[in-house]
């Protein structure tokens, strides 16, 4: 933490993401989501000049569920968000990283550091990084009040 | 798929409609949940719901110091309500996108059967269509 403030730097998880491919059905995307309890699945590139794209359950929801369509025969190239929603500066404070999310309508961003991939952060980051930030104020006041 | 194949498999966890936002935030991590029930303050009262996405676009969003922030001001209230309880998933679905939320009430006459959430719709997608296999 700088300074007090929690910065995109705090909050943000590099993991792999669980992948499916662009021309799987929306069926097996929705099975995989189930079974890993992960509801969002990354869509790798054709070739370099291609974009990454990302598959949520709100994408399945509102645009499969929603219009009566059969998942087994909607394929995941035609409801996934393409590209994905980014961010560069590791030192943003975490508010904005928020309103990035609010303003794109959007419940993971990918982070990358100088051209490189660095992670990701989704709703459940900003949570858990507000989270254990106000439970150490707490602590510090905790330990200051032992003091008087 | 109607709409009773799907509602109350979880009850919610409550928050009282007093508490403020880092109240709910505690709650929500503690009991590993992304929405909370905001109880009514009287019979006249409605209830609200409060999910993880209200506390971070209408609260930290804004900048908004959760420890002083009432609850209430980033919950939904009243609930988005469904009692058909014959109608297909898909409408479920429609009017969940409509309303741009994930959780909705079900309830039958009077009585509250609980939410069901986009997470429910899919389970209940892919276990029809494993049914019929």
């Amino acid at each position: 933490m700088t300074g007090g403030i929690l910065t995109l730097k705090d909050i943000v998880k590099t993991f792999e993401m669980p992948t499916v491919g662009r021309l799987e059905t929306v069926q097996s995307a929705m099975e995989k989501m189930l079974e890993i309890d992960g509801y969002t699945l990354l869509v790798p590139r054709k070739n370099r000049t291609d974009a990454y794209g990302i598959i949520t359950k709100k994408d399945i929801v509102s645009k499969v569920i929603a219009e009566g369509k059969d998942p087994r025969k909607v394929k995941v190239k035609d409801v996934m968000s393409k590209p994905l929603v980014i961010l560069t500066n590791l030192a943003l404070d975490l508010r904005y990283v928020a309103k990035a999310m609010a303003n794109s309508k959007v419940s993971t961003i990918a982070v990358f550091d100088k051209g490189d991939f660095y992670g990701y952060v989704t709703e459940a980051c900003i949570l858990d990084g507000v989270y254990h930030a106000l439970r150490r104020s707490k602590l510090e006041q905790g330990v200051e009040f032992v003091s008087c | 798929m109607e709409l009773r194949d799907v509602v109350g498999r979880s009850s919610p966890v409550k928050i009282p409609s007093a508490a403020t936002a880092s109240d709910a935030l505690i709650s929500m991590i503690a009991n590993k949940t992304d929405y909370l029930l905001v109880d009514r303050s009287g019979p006249h009262d409605a209830y609200g719901v409060v999910t993880r996405r209200d506390l971070i676009v209408e609260g930290i969003a804004n900048g908004r110091d959760l420890s002083s922030t009432p609850v209430l001001e980033l919950a939904r209230k009243p609930l988005v309500v469904m009692n058909n309880l014959d109608l297909d998933i898909r409408w479920v679905a429609k009017k969940m996108t409509d309303e741009g939320i994930s959780k909705i009430a079900v309830f039958d006459k009077e009585k509250f059967l609980g939410f069901i959430s986009d997470v429910d719709i899919m389970r209940a997608v892919v276990a029809k269509k494993e049914a019929k296999k």
